[in-house]
């Protein structure tokens, strides 16, 4: 399929995902108050409800899931391994320590800004880890491995802290930091979390060439000028920066980063840059419908998001390993 | 050792009862020094032991009512020992009646029992309705039913006359707590909203005990009254934001937070305080008119 026609179909799904999402509630508003909603602003409940509810959260399962779906496919690209991804190779996870320990325990108190930073320190941590890892050793099987190691060391320790907080409204926390939500986030998780991770979109970008060629191999990418070094700098900082914000604002949400790229490869020429674009848009689309699923299953007390990619994710995962392990063996 | 303690204690409760026989109701000098030594074991039980034993009759009450951000009597709380709801300690400690409640500790109970103490439960049904019964019981217990009567009698009288005061239309109230939480249908909370003149939303809305309130609903129903928790010195927690939402600050909905967190957990006398409190608010928030005679 001609790469434009990819993005445009997938532009035209995130469209309709997205007024979807704005239309669904619990105070019944439908898609056409929706939109005059946000477009007419004033102060009538319709309108407070949009621009200050539905409206955030809309933006930032679109902004989050592509942050996901592009790291799924940029770490899977420049790895040249099929199961990266940010969740399970446990960068969520830390992102979501990290975020844990400055906010229940900071010295900053309670502000939000601190979450960011912590998550953002999390993540950074684990995808050095996870790199010098891949750098020692280039089976799939170690990377997934001490990934699977790092998420639950990382789950653990989220919990553990957690626990031990003074306020015992703390501990019912655990679960949005493990499993991701996008209930009741405003706008100022918005302008918290976007520019951070835009900035990390387009240092991914930056390394497409990089990526393209290392899928001929190291040294072939090396003659071609590539400087590998460069390119795993960007790339940490990057997938650290835009996972780190998005799981500051919305926990650690899994699998979306999996099956994205898998799903859209075959429409693509293989070439991992190429898959880059589309990644970002299918993973936004995911999400998006995956939240709005959570709003309509249980609307009295609101699946976490995270539940609903996994019951997708899992069972995707399992097939992968298999398919996986047929074509190496 | 054990045979030891437990013939101590059934030779204590003997003579209670004999005392109590001799001489009961007039509590007079020998009566008093034979009051039950009981121990606390629940964080409500606390508050109806606290108001009515004699100091030296309460042996303990439970480490929750310390805690301030949860029990409403902490200051009184410091003058007695605690307990941690452990059979052990209990059992070390020899009282001749353990007071708890039914939510909890259903193992410790048991326990208890088997080896041979008293224990007696309080199951606290959530309505304001009750409370004079529980402080009478509670004073029977102790040998307090002079006490307990005043108590359980003040109390009714105070809803009884707060409840005359209601009037029609009757403006609206939530209660919202941590992560969008509001206490719906058989909740203390409702009884001590319906007492005090105001329509709970969140009952109305079908919530049944303790439930999430969605957020877009309290924009589009806007209570004219909405109740948050006291919580400045607390450690910080996310649900704690949900109540700081930007779109809260386009109601007209006045947000108050004067009532100290634990307010309704339990349903003792102190919640009279609570009633009163709500029911001065909503004369502010709508005054009733003039009753003409």
């Amino acid at each position: 399929m001609r790469p434009a026609l990819l993005n445009v179909g997938l532009t035209a799904i995130v469209l309709v995902a997205a007024l979807l999402s704005l239309a669904v509630g619990p105070a019944g508003l439908g898609v056409t108050e929706s939109v005059t909603g946000i477009v007419a602003g004033g102060s009538d409940v319709g309108a407070i409800i949009l621009r200050e509810i539905r409206l955030p959260r809309t933006i930032l399962a679109l902004a989050i899931g592509s942050t996901l779906g592009l790291s799924g496919a940029v770490l899977q690209g420049f790895l040249r391994n099929p199961l990266a991804e940010p969740g399970l190779i446990g960068v969520s996870g830390m992102a979501s320590l990290g975020a844990v320990l400055l906010f229940y325990f900071g010295v900053a108190g309670s502000a939000l800004y601190v979450l960011p930073a912590g998550a953002l320190l999390g993540a950074l941590i684990a995808v050095v880890l996870l790199l010098v890892l891949a750098a020692r050793s280039n089976s799939t099987l170690t990377l997934i491995l001490a990934g699977v190691a790092l998420s639950s060391l990382a789950g653990a320790l989220t919990s553990l802290v957690l626990s031990l907080s003074p306020n015992p409204f703390a501990s019912y926390e655990i679960i949005f930091w493990l499993l991701g939500s996008l209930k009741d986030r405003s706008m100022e998780h918005v302008w918290l979390a976007l520019p951070l991770m835009i900035a990390g979109w387009l240092l991914i970008a930056l390394a497409g060439r990089a990526i393209n060629a290392l899928s001929l191999g190291e040294e072939a990418a090396a003659t071609m000028g590539i400087n590998l070094s460069r390119a795993r700098t960007v790339i940490v900082l990057g997938v650290a920066l835009s996972v780190g914000a998005a799981t500051a604002v919305a926990g650690a949400i899994g699998f979306i980063g999996l099956m994205v790229p898998h799903l859209l490869r075959p429409f693509t020429s293989g070439m991992p840059r190429q898959l880059l674009l589309p990644s970002a848009l299918g993973g936004g689309a995911l999400l998006l419908v995956a939240d709005t699923v959570c709003r309509v299953v249980l609307p009295a007390s609101e699946l976490n998001v995270g539940v609903v990619t996994a019951l997708i994710g899992a069972p995707f995962f399992l097939w992968l390993v298999v398919r996986t392990r047929r074509e190496v063996a | 050792m054990t045979t030891g303690g437990l013939l101590k204690r059934s030779t204590g409760l003997a003579l209670v009862a004999l005392a109590a026989a001799l001489f009961a109701p007039a509590p007079d000098a020998e009566a008093q020094q034979s009051l039950p030594k009981v121990m606390s074991l629940n964080l409500c039980t606390d508050q109806l032991a606290m108001a009515l034993a004699d100091p030296e009759q309460l042996m303990s009450v439970s480490f929750l009512a310390r805690d301030r951000t949860i029990s409403p009597m902490w200051r009184e709380a410091q003058n007695f020992p605690v307990n941690h709801g452990i059979a052990e300690e209990v059992f070390l400690e020899q009282p001749d009646l353990v007071v708890t409640g039914t939510f909890s500790q259903h193992n410790t109970t048991f326990l208890l029992r088997r080896v041979g103490l008293p224990v007696e439960e309080f199951d606290f049904a959530m309505t304001l309705e009750t409370i004079p019964g529980e402080i009478r019981r509670m004073g029977a217990l102790l040998h307090q039913q002079e006490k307990a009567e005043k108590l359980a009698s003040d109390f009714a009288a105070s809803l009884d006359a707060i409840e005359k005061q209601q009037c029609e239309p009757k403006p609206t109230i939530l209660a919202f707590e941590q992560n969008g939480i509001s206490p719906g249908r058989d909740t203390l909370a409702d009884s001590v909203f319906r007492a005090a003149g105001f329509r709970n939303l969140a009952a109305e809305a079908g919530l049944v005990g303790a439930a999430p309130f969605p957020l877009e609903l309290v924009v589009a129903q806007e209570p004219d009254v909405i109740v948050v928790q006291a919580s400045e010195d607390e450690a910080p927690t996310l649900g704690a934001y949900v109540l700081r939402h930007p779109a809260m600050k386009h109601l007209n909905s006045r947000i108050d937070a004067f009532l100290p967190p634990g307010s309704w957990a339990c349903n003792g006398p102190l919640i009279i305080d609570a009633v009163k409190a709500l029911a001065e608010l909503r004369q502010k928030v709508a005054p009733c008119a003039e009753t003409t005679e």
